[in-house]
């Protein structure tokens, strides 16, 4: 691979990253607290990008002519790919699809060491991992008898029904676990459609609580959040 | 650099053609999953290169002598343990590894280095504690497996491995040129070349990711031997970043904690990125032979381990 062309390839990573980094859509991909480390890989990238060119014209302008092969295998081409797949594909952050696939294990949070009361809020919003952890690991006793606000998106139940849902990212969306509640007393949304569920905790009929459901009494479509993932 | 431009040209045009027609929801999020593994990594990869590059540029080649036991013996539990320090995932260890091997290292303590760095640092250890409340167990038994089997792996490598299998790094050190120019022509080269074979890894993990049928998983779960190679495998497969695989292995709940244990243990040191950028990076004789003997002496250790502690 020639130095010039090394330089290119280099220079669109690095352009790449902070396009995303600095629009904001590198919440698709990783988690917020990244962001740090992505500008500063980019600087480096775009440092490295701009020796390699340096290089190569001060290499032409004194007519060294070694071809500026030096052992950069081919496969170095590859990485134009992810900028191709962003260009191209411009992908969405997961939503149903990955959601879907995972309806099958139970959705999973850790038991905490305690559960504090609700805090304050008519209704009050709750991220949907917590809203799990109250109705799985506390009964819903502090859940009992409060007006709660669940966010995220409809995963359609392929037997009938449908969740409210959100990903969590531990680290990139390679990983992404989905936290889902059921919606009771509401008609299902297309699938990946944004929305608050006002509604309250009720226990199962099957009196199994490794179903957190909600009782909907209000299902309001909203905008795509800024964060999609919990 | 003029095939570039003209391919640039070409798909500035087709986009929009183009751009309508992938949106099947598989597609999608194969390709979200690919650009998160990419992007996830680079930081890292970054941070692996530029130290190496730092090493080979500015560290002498007589401070390793010194550092390190002259016995290879001895010298191989010692960077083993050495990983502990070393906060990143297994992207930054190929490179720093390579880079330990061309100024000198013994090779089977680098291999050593390698395995261990990115499965037992503090960051690691740490993410795997939280992702099991109630389990500390967990934590001390990924730490014990992964550090024995980089250990073990790399006193193979020292008694049974041949030199012609391995191709050290040469490092790029030119006279005359200044020890910056050294560094910045180490770590573009080793960017690119490491930074293609992350692509390919990616690329494979993506669309394992979006194709696994989740049935297979809930059938293996209910065999104790098959669910231990089993989730070995998937671990080869899904290529997770080892900072983040304990909460992947503590969702996967019906399999056993020995399972998910396999699971930890075999991820940061044989998965389908860290495979091509070991082949890239060594040569592929090299992978053939080291990482399915790494993978074994993993999983046996994960089931010793699990045995013993959980």
């Amino acid at each position: 691979m020639r130095r010039d062309v090394q330089g290119a390839v280099l220079l669109l990573l690095g352009i790449l990253l902070l396009r995303l980094t600095l629009g904001g859509s590198y919440v698709y991909y990783v988690k917020v607290s990244m962001k740090p480390f992505l500008l500063l890989t980019a600087v480096v990238l775009l440092a490295l990008a701009a020796w390699s060119l340096w290089q190569a014209w001060r290499q032409s302008s004194d007519l060294v002519d070694d071809h500026g092969h030096n052992g950069v295998p081919q496969v170095a081409w590859l990485l134009v790919l992810p900028v191709l797949v962003v260009f191209l594909v411009s992908p969405r952050p997961l939503g149903a699809y990955t959601a879907a696939r995972q309806l099958a294990t139970a959705p999973v949070v850790a038991e905490p060491a305690e559960l504090l009361p609700l805090p304050a809020g008519d209704p009050v919003d709750l991220p949907i991992a917590d809203y799990i952890t109250r109705a799985v690991w506390g009964q819903g006793q502090t859940l009992e008898g409060r007006d709660v606000r669940l966010t995220g998106f409809v995963t359609p139940d392929p037997d009938g029904g449908w969740w409210v849902t959100r990903l969590g990212l531990a680290c990139c969306a390679a990983d992404a676990l989905s936290f889902r509640a059921r919606v009771l007393g509401a008609e299902a949304l297309p699938a990946n459609t944004w929305v608050e569920v006002d509604g309250r905790w009720v226990r199962g009929d099957s009196g199994d609580p490794a179903i957190p459901l909600i009782e909907a009494e209000d299902v309001t479509r909203i905008p795509e959040p800024g964060n999609p993932y919990e | 650099m003029e095939i570039l431009a003209v391919a640039a040209l070409a798909l500035v045009l087709l986009q929009p053609f183009l751009a309508g027609r992938l949106t099947n929801p598989a597609v999608q999020a194969g390709a979200t999953v690919f650009v998160s593994i990419v992007i996830q990594a680079l930081p890292f990869l970054v941070l692996g290169v530029v130290l190496s590059a730092a090493i080979a540029a500015f560290v002498p080649a007589s401070f390793w002598r010194k550092a390190l036991p002259k016995r290879p013996g001895l010298a191989v539990p010692v960077a083993g343990c050495a990983g502990a320090v070393l906060p990143g995932c297994e992207c930054a260890s190929v490179p720093v590894s390579g880079s330990l091997m061309s100024r000198g290292v013994a090779p089977a303590a680098a291999l050593a280095f390698l395995l261990s760095a990115p499965a037992i640092n503090p960051i690691v250890v740490i993410s795997t504690f939280v992702a099991f409340p109630g389990q500390p167990m967990m934590a001390v038994a990924r730490f014990g497996a992964s550090l024995v089997t980089a250990v073990i792996v790399g006193w193979i490598w020292l008694r049974w491995g041949r030199g012609e299998w391995l191709r050290i790094p040469t490092s790029r050190h030119v006279e005359g040129q200044s020890r910056w120019q050294t560094f910045a022509a180490a770590a573009t080269h080793d960017l690119l070349h490491a930074g293609g074979f992350l692509v390919v890894g990616g690329i494979a993990a993506a669309v394992l990711n979006v194709a696994i049928p989740q049935q297979w998983l809930q059938t293996l779960a209910e065999h104790p031997a098959l669910a231990i190679v089993g989730l070995a495998l998937l671990a080869v497969l899904l290529s997770i970043c080892s900072e983040a695989d304990a909460f992947v292995a503590a969702s996967l709940t019906q399999f056993s904690l020995t399972a998910r244990l396999a699971f930890l243990v075999v991820g940061p040191m044989v998965d389908l990125k860290l495979i091509s950028l070991q082949a890239g990076t060594f040569g592929k004789s090299f992978m053939y032979r080291f990482a399915p003997t790494t993978f074994v002496m993993a999983v046996l250790m994960a089931t010793v381990f699990g045995w013993w502690l959980l």
